[in-house]
């Protein structure tokens, strides 16, 4: 097991993990965007970026997918890495000067502000992190939404910027997107969820008993296909929403010690 | 010289002579062919015979030189000629005073013949029987004959070959990590993605030569352990990709490619992949990507494409010129390669050489020539008489060099040096009527248009540069953005994903340094010293050279121009919108831009 040096500390981790993993056993943060532990790395948002001793020379590396293969010491605070880091964030916050999270993750590292005019146009704040591409289609198999356009066109859209129709509106986008620029929108008249600005639509299930939007059908579905339980009760209670599935489980725990009592009852 | 009094007395004499005139003509190495046709004899080419002669004589060293006179080329005008062998080096109007000159450089040596493109312009590329008459898939029955994976490999490591795609990356280096790397199924490919803008060498590898190319792809899938190559060729490059197929397709019916190749159990072939123009594609991984069907975007390099390339599987890419070096390499032997060029690069480059000079196109020249000479000597200097002011060496991310370093020479570390590259090899030559500050700009808006936008610092960096870059040409900078510039570069070259990223900067940063008093006339004086951005220098007539036609005058479309018969024209600023109009069209030269 290689030893990682990080800014003094020592730790050993398993060949191949990366210096994000090292820094978060030892309790160094490193900011990062376009990472997340359940997806494979894109190492595209260059935020993370820490320094590795080459012997003579020291070269900046994006920390979230470097891989630990020998004995390496890294600098996280050293003034390049920081600079490096900084310069990066002041970056993105001139593409996306309106967003909340970004200010907060740069104050954090110390920026106050961008140096920087707004030279290229974000949709809603997307600093294009890629997270919600790669977790449609890595978790959730649909490959719905995907990278359009080149350079400063780059965006995220579904194919031909139409609405999508292999989303199923699942909502996994927009809960991982760091800058809040993925929305979910409920139309109940219409018993749809759009995703926005993606203007995928999806069909709504709506509880059995009092109408209420739960969730897409097309996710219920694809979940009861995956889960080995054809217990029809538990199938049933699937359909309804959690108001009225307390309301039903307590109808039915309510019957059910009548009946015993009643049982006992009977025997007097 | 075998007296041609020899009397024939059989049938097989003729055969006899023949044979004993190709022994003798075999020892001398360099033969001198001075035109003695009507036009250049007339010109004096029999003075240049015997002076040819005598230096033949004068000269101690081994190679034995022939002077030879031989009859008319039909280039009378461009007379007198004489042509060198081996190699073919055509000399045209050549005076008594060139011949020393011409002697030391071509025929004892310097003057090094074409290895790259030693092809093109002899055979048929659609014909396979010219390239094996002259020698082709020699170099391969060797390898597969009597050599083993390894001593292949040590013999391009003596050649001391380093990838000619930009890296500089030794050849034999990458060869062995990717035998090494685990893994029974490997690929070699070939990039073609050639996206320099002005560079055309590989196009003319491709479309001259590709046996040359298959043939070096066979020797190092031989020495890799690879059953499968692909080549990479971008769209835009039909000829190329034609020629590949008809040479692929021949190959395969020759038993040079598929399976148990010449009869051993090696067994390889090619499958041609065409690319969309994407310039990031010729990146390497960007490369395998867009190979894998995905979009053509880099990945980082922490993991080694020798070590998991395309696929995921151990990958060796070179570069067309380095794939086209190899057979070359191996029938002549390391050694012999390594003779020529620099104690760390080695061999020819092919450049495409551009832009204000004389003669443009490609050469082939040794490495650790000098700059001067490339421009000078083979690109005949500026054009019209201008003075020299940059060379733009190793495409869009490469630098400028300026005159003072034109003495420098060109090998893969001298021209890092200097804030510039080797790339693939193209070269923009620049005279003195160039605005860098301009040509920063053109290249940082070249690669701004061409970044795949995957990383912040290459996306957003690049916008904000060129966003400066463009402030500047229109006389808005301010003095703090060569220090914002600065930064930014600084920033890219640290933190960009790809290698393309890292090197943006270069254009800007090169320029910085060379000529920074440029930026700042832009910026403190809104004046273009080299008076190309327009609204940072005026127009003017100038009283002594204007004849007072009035042609400026009725082509000015905001009547700014005043003047009578036989009186000097005036331009009135105030009204002036700088069209350049009378510019264009004053038939004295009077209208000046200052």
């Amino acid at each position: 097991m290689p030893t990682v040096t990080i800014d003094g500390k020592r730790i050993k981790v398993k060949k191949d993990a990366t210096i994000l993993d090292a820094a978060n056993k030892v309790g160094i943060w490193i900011p990062t965007l376009c990472h997340h532990r359940a997806l494979s790395s894109d190492a595209s948002c260059r935020i993370c970026m820490v320094e590795v001793d080459r012997g003579e020379w020291r070269q900046l590396v994006t920390a979230c997918n470097y891989p630990v293969r020998r004995d390496i010491t890294v600098y996280v605070s050293s003034e390049r890495a920081k600079q490096a880091r900084r310069g990066v964030m002041e970056l993105l916050l001139a593409r996306a000067p309106e967003s909340r999270e970004l200010k907060e993750l740069a104050e954090r590292m110390d920026v106050m502000q961008t140096h920087y005019p707004t030279v290229t146009e974000s949709q809603r704040n997307c600093i294009l992190c890629g997270l919600c591409v790669r977790v449609c289609e890595e978790i959730i198999g649909q490959a719905a939404i995907g990278f359009v356009g080149r350079g400063v066109d780059r965006a995220v859209a579904a194919p031909f910027r139409q609405p999508s129709e292999d989303c199923i509106g699942c909502g996994v986008c927009a809960a991982i997107c760091p800058v809040g620029t993925i929305k979910i929108r409920i139309h109940p008249d219409q018993q749809e969820v759009e995703i926005s600005p993606f203007k995928s639509r999806a069909k709504l299930m709506v509880c059995r008993e009092c109408g209420t939007p739960i969730v897409s059908s097309e996710v219920s579905k694809q979940v009861l296909s995956k889960i080995q339980i054809n217990w029809e009760e538990f199938r049933e209670s699937l359909q309804l929403c959690p108001k009225c599935k307390r309301l039903h489980t307590a109808g039915k725990l309510t019957s059910t010690i009548a009946n015993k009592t009643g049982d006992r009852e009977g025997v007097y | 010289m075998i007296r041609a009094s020899t009397k024939f007395i059989s049938a097989n004499d003729i055969e006899r002579f023949v044979q004993e005139f190709h022994d003798r003509a075999d020892s001398a190495s360099k033969v001198v062919r001075i035109c003695i046709g009507t036009g250049c004899a007339a010109k004096g080419s029999r003075r240049l015979y015997e002076l040819f002669c005598e230096a033949a004589k004068r000269s101690d060293q081994d190679i034995r030189v022939e002077a030879k006179c031989v009859g008319c080329h039909g280039f009378c005008e461009r007379g007198p000629i004489v042509v060198v062998e081996p190699g073919e080096v055509f000399y045209q109007q050549v005076e008594e005073p060139d011949v020393a000159e011409i002697f030391r450089e071509t025929v004892l040596g310097g003057r090094v013949e074409r290895i790259v493109l030693i092809g093109n312009g002899r055979f048929d590329p659609t014909q396979i029987s010219d390239y094996i008459v002259e020698g082709g898939y020699s170099a391969l029955a060797k390898v597969i004959s009597s050599m083993t994976p390894e001593e292949v490999i040590s013999e391009v490591e003596i050649a001391g070959l380093r990838g000619r795609g930009g890296g500089g990356f030794p050849t034999a280096r990458k060869w062995r990590s990717c035998r090494e790397a685990k893994g029974s199924l490997k690929y070699v490919i070939c990039n073609g993605d050639e996206g320099d803008p002005g560079a055309f060498m590989d196009r003319s590898i491709m479309e001259g030569n590709p046996h040359s190319v298959i043939e070096g792809m066979l020797i190092g899938a031989y020495a890799i352990g690879s059953e499968q190559g692909y080549i990479y060729v971008r769209n835009e490059y039909p000829m190329a990709v034609e020629h590949l197929k008809t040479a692929i397709s021949q190959a395969r019916d020759m038993g040079l490619l598929g399976k148990n190749i010449l009869g051993s159990s090696f067994s390889f072939d090619i499958r041609i992949n065409r690319g969309g123009g994407a310039f990031v594609c010729g990146e390497s991984t960007a490369l395998m990507a867009s190979l894998e069907g995905r979009t053509g975007e880099p990945r980082a390099k922490y993991v080694h494409t020798v070590e998991s390339g395309l696929r995921g599987k151990p990958t060796n890419l070179n570069n067309v010129e380095t794939w086209a070096n190899i057979p070359q390499i191996i029938k002549r032997g390391g050694e012999w390669f390594a003779g020529i060029g620099t104690e760390k690069s080695k061999g020819t480059k092919v450049f495409s050489l551009v832009g204000n000079v004389v003669n443009t196109g490609l050469v082939e020249v040794p490495m650790g020539i000098t700059l001067r000479r490339i421009i000078d000597e083979i690109g005949g200097g500026i054009r019209d008489g201008k003075r020299f002011k940059a060379v733009q060496t190793g495409g869009p991310s490469g630098g400028c060099i300026p005159a003072e370093h034109l003495d420098a020479r060109v090998d893969f570390d001298e021209l890092t040096k200097l804030g510039s590259m080797m790339g693939s090899g193209g070269m923009i030559v620049m005279d003195e009527n160039t605005c860098m500050v301009k040509v920063a700009k053109y290249f940082t808006d070249f690669l701004h248009k061409e970044s795949c936008g995957k990383c912040t610092p290459c996306r957003e960096g690049l916008s904000q540069m060129l966003h400066i870059l463009d402030r500047i040409t229109k006389g808005e900078g301010e003095v703090d953005e060569m220090e914002k510039l600065e930064r930014l570069a600084e920033l890219l070259e640290g933190t960009a994903l790809c290698a393309l990223g890292k090197t943006a900067a270069n254009p800007v940063l090169s320029t910085l340094r060379f000529f920074r008093e440029e930026y700042e006339a832009h910026i403190l004086d809104r004046h273009c010293p080299a008076k190309e951005c327009r609204g940072l220098f005026r127009y003017q007539i100038d009283p002594e050279a204007c004849k007072a036609c009035g042609i400026c005058l009725k082509n000015c479309t905001v009547n700014a121009i005043t003047g009578e018969k036989k009186v000097p024209h005036v331009i009135n600023q105030e009204k002036c919108t700088l069209c350049g109009a009378c510019w264009e069209k004053c038939p004295f030269t009077a209208v000046k831009k200052v």
